[in-house]
């Protein structure tokens, strides 16, 4: 059972969900604080080096997870002050916030080459398989819960805590009303910018560790822009979602089931007759037409990249 | 969106330019390099002879089209972010006619118009989700960059691989449906760029589509008011600049590479940073071009010289849309 | 006892509060009237933190009062109703109740809070249902919630009494219908009663003489007058709002158009899904047609589809002589006054000139064949600017440079220059002065005058009755003829909340 073809997909879906919804949790609520950040693909991929970098000279994977938040929370800061504080546009500063990651990794990425530092040990990154012995090889829960990575599990939970924290806290109301009317919570004396920045330098954070996790999972090397797009697909996801965490985590793993899918096809037999960007453009295609299927109309925040103050 | 009438002072965008070289240079003096020697070998590079500087030139064409497209759709507040996928599209389109038509000029003008008309309709795409199904044009825009390389991958390795090739390469334009050279590497198509930027300047400070264009990008209810067609307009301007992107990765194929091959590109992204350091004025948008094309080569040489990296210049380009970015918001802010 | 002493405000090199005082003894209802930049509003954010005065001081219950901030006026027991709303559409009312008033970010007692709204609602005769979502509102029940919530974040006693506390509303009722204004007033004078100290912004004179225990009247940021409602009557608080200026008086329609006189407007069976529900109505040359309502009844979805800006409208619309193409375009166009001058009627980071030119910016001598003339643009604004009194430095300023008051004179001067058989005005006063609002719809009486249609949307009823010759009422996407004048103000009132003409 624990091989069967769709319990395999879905394991493998979990693993490539995680980061997206680690992200995504950042990004939406970001978003629902009324800051969009086309940047987060740059702040995966600066997490992806980060990550890696620390990995490969401390040999502690928990050690790079630190430092690609504290680099992806660095980051988000300066777009945060630009367009918070400074009311520069959200768009092109996370445009220009992009450019000066992709530059920036490239540069050190070659530095580091001429230094050596190429790859990291073999068992340095996160392994599958959080919890020991035999829970593992139980039938449908072994391979889905229990022989996952141990940061699927704790994404889980914050996913959970992230819809918890919205719906029931006043800190969720804060959250929500920010992006759809910050004049009242200016009214009710909470600080709209303030809090603005620490939601957009949380995301920075999440997105970082989400890179982090790309970087000391699949390989155990990096590989310039290998964030491939996975903050572009974060963005369309929390739209797809509708704003709601529920339907953005439940988008990721549709995500995810298609990624994995594609790439069992790409593993069959005779599929190599077919370009692989063909069965990579899938999950892609899959994003751009469930957005077009999602009811239109459907309104973010209200206040969604306007500057407020 | 930028404010188009701050164009008229350039003071922001060279400012900013500066500031980035300079951090550049500071970075190399606090890791130990030599920042005079640096920047006296980029500029060498860059523009050190005729050749050095017909190659800056060179570079900086797609980058000026692509900056021209991205200006038109910005100033009428169309958030056109999928010139990269739309430059892929008028390579493949270019490359697809240059190859199979018979040699000459009229096949060279068949490749730039395919160009133009597949860089269109690959925003035409973005458009009518957007339009059709509410899809925004950023989220859309930024899948088709990625859809579009991968698909360009698939179809150099498969209908349009050059024959007998083991490499995902198509295969070479025939000389004489090249664009014609001016002074080698240059080629014709640096002209082009020059025309219709000036074109484009015309067009936007002296004609009625021009000033309905910034209206409708700056205030979209405000233009319904007096009668803009608005939803028109914007379709003008998104298709305008998404023929400016494939006719970019044309004029590319037929001046510069001659073939298309699997690989990354940018000019696409950096037209975008280009027309925002420029403020979106279609003449600074030249100047900004050379400047990120200055950068580009100058990066390149330094890597050869002195083993600096050359994606350097790609930070350079980032680090001076923010300093432009934020050089527009405390001037706006000053006037308040 | 509020006791505020020689308040000082400048902004800039404006003089906001030239030492303003203000005395009012607790558990009235105080009114503080004057006329639009007369300081009245800077002096209320004062008091609620909002603004630190230059000099000044300002006592409550004896204690000397430094407010820093609202959240710490509000610990000292004031909260303030501003004129636009601070509540999130999106959220429910006990939601609005908690990001208001609640403190800490945990879990929210729903319950309790609840019991409290509840509470709240008894005393006042209100009642609030908390899990009703504030976006679908009437603005009434609206301004309960944000009368509610400014009251729960000053505190009440655990015996329900609001002694001590200080409530500040800005203009309350501008928004309201008559009937609603009947139904808040009645409850200020509860919570009077129970404890609280009123402070009513208004420039409605027979409310606030009626609700008021006492006034303060400013004028250029200096008290002009203190002392009980009961000695004052409407002439004489007038005179004293605005002095010894001249002012513009408005002359309503004398006499009807003939029957005969041609149509200018003529819409018949307009229907908008989910707004508007068969609509006939016609407006003639010389004749001032007012569409009176409460926003939001579908003043918005009728002039966007007499425009043709409406694609969902169904039914006729017939401008005789303008094709549906031309409404907004060439030199027969309907001249536009929209409801928001920052958001549908300018450009406010472009020159004045530009604003000046929209609408015509494509016909001569403004433009030929596509080609734009910069001069002719400059004379056509210079003309307009003197034409229309527009105070303004330059015509190249950008728009966003000039005063309310001036941006509508504006939009006025490009709706009517070229006395346009048909114009439509949508509350063209919003949020001007008296001084601003009286010369617009004068503009607009001319416009009518000189043998113009005049269609006005107005939510402001007596600046409505001054000029409209016909009013017709908007309400739940229905048009009703009010039969005005045969009818009074107060059948229109009830007509706009729906409800029979005659009690």
């Amino acid at each position: 059972m624990n091989t069967w073809l769709p319990v395999l997909l879905t394991a493998q879906a979990l693993v490539a969900a995680t980061p997206l919804v680690l992200a995504g949790l950042g990004e939406l609520v970001a978003e629902r604080t009324g800051v969009l950040n086309i940047g987060i693909e740059g702040l995966v991929l600066a997490g992806c080096l980060a990550g890696f970098a620390t990995a490969a000279a401390t040999g502690n994977p928990w050690l790079a997870l630190l430092a690609a938040v504290a680099v992806g929370a660095l980051l988000a800061l300066g777009f945060g002050l630009l367009t918070i504080y400074a009311r520069c546009d959200q768009i092109v500063a996370g445009l220009a916030l992009n450019l000066v990651v992709f530059g920036a990794t490239g540069t050190a990425w070659t530095l580091m080459q001429d230094h050596g530092l190429t790859t990291m040990a073999e068992g340095v990154g996160f392994t599958r398989g959080w919890c020991a012995g035999w829970g593992r090889d139980l039938p449908l829960i072994g391979p889905l819960v229990f022989n996952q990575y141990g940061l699927t599990v704790v994404v889980a939970g914050l996913a959970v805590m992230t819809a918890w924290i919205l719906a029931r806290t006043r800190l969720g109301l804060v959250l929500r009303a920010l992006g759809d009317e910050p004049d009242a919570c200016a009214a009710a004396g909470i600080p709209v910018r303030r809090w603005r920045l620490l939601a957009v330098v949380g995301a920075g954070a999440a997105a970082g560790a989400a890179g982090a996790f790309l970087a000391t999972m699949r390989t155990n090397s990096f590989v310039p822009m290998m964030s491939g797009g996975l903050g572009f697909i974060v963005l369309a996801l929390v739209m797809f979602g509708r704003w709601r965490v529920g339907w953005m985590v439940a988008g990721c793993l549709l995500f995810g089931l298609v990624d994995a899918l594609q790439q069992h096809l790409q593993a069959q037999a005779g599929a190599n007759r077919i370009p692989f960007q063909l069965w990579q453009v899938m999950p892609y295609a899959t994003a751009l037409v469930v957005l077009g299927l999602v009811r239109r109309g459907t309104a973010g925040p209200l206040m969604l990249t306007k500057p407020w103050g | 969106m930028p404010d188009p009438r701050q164009l008229l002072s350039a003071w922001p965008a060279l400012a900013a330019a500066l500031a980035a070289v300079a951090l550049l240079l500071l970075g190399l003096w606090v890791a130990g390099g030599a920042p005079g020697e640096a920047a006296a070998a980029a500029w060498q590079g860059a523009f050190g002879s005729w050749r050095r500087l017909a190659i800056t030139a060179t570079e900086a064409v797609p980058l000026a089209l692509c900056g021209l497209g991205a200006a038109l759709a910005f100033r009428s507040g169309t958030l056109n972010i999928g010139l990269e996928g739309q430059c892929l599209a008028g390579m493949v389109a270019a490359i697809a006619v240059l190859v199979p038509l018979p040699p000459g000029p009229w096949a060279c003008l068949a490749g730039l118009a395919a160009g133009a008309l597949a860089g269109a309709a690959w925003c035409g795409v973005a458009v009518a989700l957007e339009r059709g199904r509410g899809v925004p044009l950023v989220l859309s825009t930024i899948l088709l960059n990625t859809i579009a390389a991968l698909l360009l991958g698939a179809l150099v390795q498969g209908p349009l691989q050059a024959a007998g090739s083991a490499a995902p390469e198509t295969a070479i334009v025939p000389e004489a449906s090249r664009l014609a050279i001016l002074a080698t590497p240059l080629h014709l198509g640096a002209l082009i760029a020059v025309l219709i930027a000036v074109a484009s300047w015309l067009v936007q400070t002296r004609t009625v589509l021009g000033f309905e264009l910034t209206v409708a990008g700056l205030n979209p209810e405000t233009a319904r008011f007096a009668g803009i067609p608005v939803a028109q307009r914007m379709l003008t301007a998104a298709l305008g600049s998404g023929a400016l992107a494939g006719l970019a990765g044309a004029i590319q194929v037929a001046g510069v590479t001659w073939f298309v091959s699997d690989g990354a590109r940018s000019w696409g992204y950096a037209g975008i940073a280009v027309a925002l350091l420029a403020r979106l004025h279609p003449l600074g948008v030249l100047g900004a071009a050379l400047f990120f094309a200055a950068l580009e080569v100058g990066a390149r040489t330094l890597e050869r010289r002195m083993a600096v990296p050359h994606d350097v210049g790609v930070m350079v380009q980032g680090v001076a849309v923010a300093a432009v970015l934020l050089a527009g918001a405390l001037s706006a802010r000053r006037r308040r | 006892m509020l006791w505020l002493a020689g308040i000082h405000k400048r902004f800039g090199g404006a003089i906001a509060l030239d030492g303003a005082d203000l005395l009012v003894a607790s558990g009235t209802v105080h009114g503080v009237l004057g006329e639009n930049g007369a300081g009245k509003t800077t002096l209320m954010k004062v008091l609620y933190g909002l603004v630190r005065p230059d000099s000044g001081s300002m006592k409550l219950g004896g204690a000397e009062l430094t407010p820093q901030s609202p959240r710490d006026a509000t610990r000292l027991g004031i909260g303030m109703v501003h004129q636009h709303f601070t509540l999130v559409p999106t959220l429910s009312v006990r939601a609005n109740c908690v990001l208001a008033a609640g403190t800490g970010l945990g879990r929210i007692d729903e319950a309790a809070w609840d019991q409290r709204i509840a509470a709240l609602g008894e005393r006042l005769h209100w009642h609030l249902n908390p899990e009703a979502i504030v976006g679908g509102l009437a603005v009434g029940q609206r301004q309960r919630v944000e009368i509610a919530k400014a009251l729960l974040a000053a505190g009440i006693d655990a015996d329900g009494s609001l002694a001590g506390r200080v409530l500040i509303l800005d203009e309350p009722t501008a928004v309201l219908t008559p009937p609603e204004v009947e139904e808040l007033l009645p409850a200020l004078r509860r919570l009077a009663e129970a404890g609280t100290t009123i402070l009513l912004v208004s420039h409605k004179l027979p409310e606030v003489l009626r609700v008021c225990d006492a006034l303060t009247v400013f004028r250029r940021g200096r008290t002009v007058h203190a002392g009980p409602a009961a000695d004052l009557d409407a002439e004489r608080l007038a005179l004293l709002m605005v002095g010894d200026e001249p002012r513009a008086t408005i002359t309503a329609g004398t006499a009807r158009p003939d029957d005969d006189a041609p149509l200018r407007l003529d819409v018949a069976a307009l229907s908008v899904p989910g707004s508007l529900h068969d609509l006939s109505f016609s407006v003639r040359a010389g004749e001032a047609v007012g569409i009176a309502g409460v926003d939001g009844n579908g003043q918005r979805e009728l002039v966007r589809a007499i425009l043709g800006l409406q694609p969902d409208a169904s039914g006729r619309i017939d401008t005789p002589g303008l094709p549906a193409a031309q409404r907004l375009r060439g030199s027969g166009r309907i001249g536009v006054i929209p409801d928001d001058r920052q958001r549908e009627a300018l450009v406010l980071e472009l020159p004045l000139s530009d604003n000046l030119a929209l609408g015509d910016h494509r016909d001569p001598p403004l433009a030929r064949h596509g080609w734009l003339f910069a001069s002719a643009w400059r004379r056509h604004a210079l003309a307009l600017v003197e034409r229309f009194g527009v105070r303004t430095p330059g015509v190249a300023v950008p728009a966003a440079a000039l005063s309310g008051g001036n941006q509508q004179r504006a939009v006025a001067a490009r709706a009517l220059h070229r006395d346009p058989g048909l114009v439509v005005a949508v509350n063209p006063t919003r949020g001007l002065d008296i001084a601003a609002s009286a010369d617009v719809m004068a503009r607009l009486a001319a416009a009518r005058d000189r043998g113009g249609g005049v269609l006005l949307v107005h939510h402001d009823l007596d600046e409505l009755l001054a000029v409209a010759d016909r009013v017709l009422v908007l309400y739940g996407g229905r048009l009703i003829d009010s039969g005005w004048p045969a009818c009074g103000r107060a059948a229109i009132g009830r007509l706009m909340l729906g409800l029979p003409p005659h009690a």
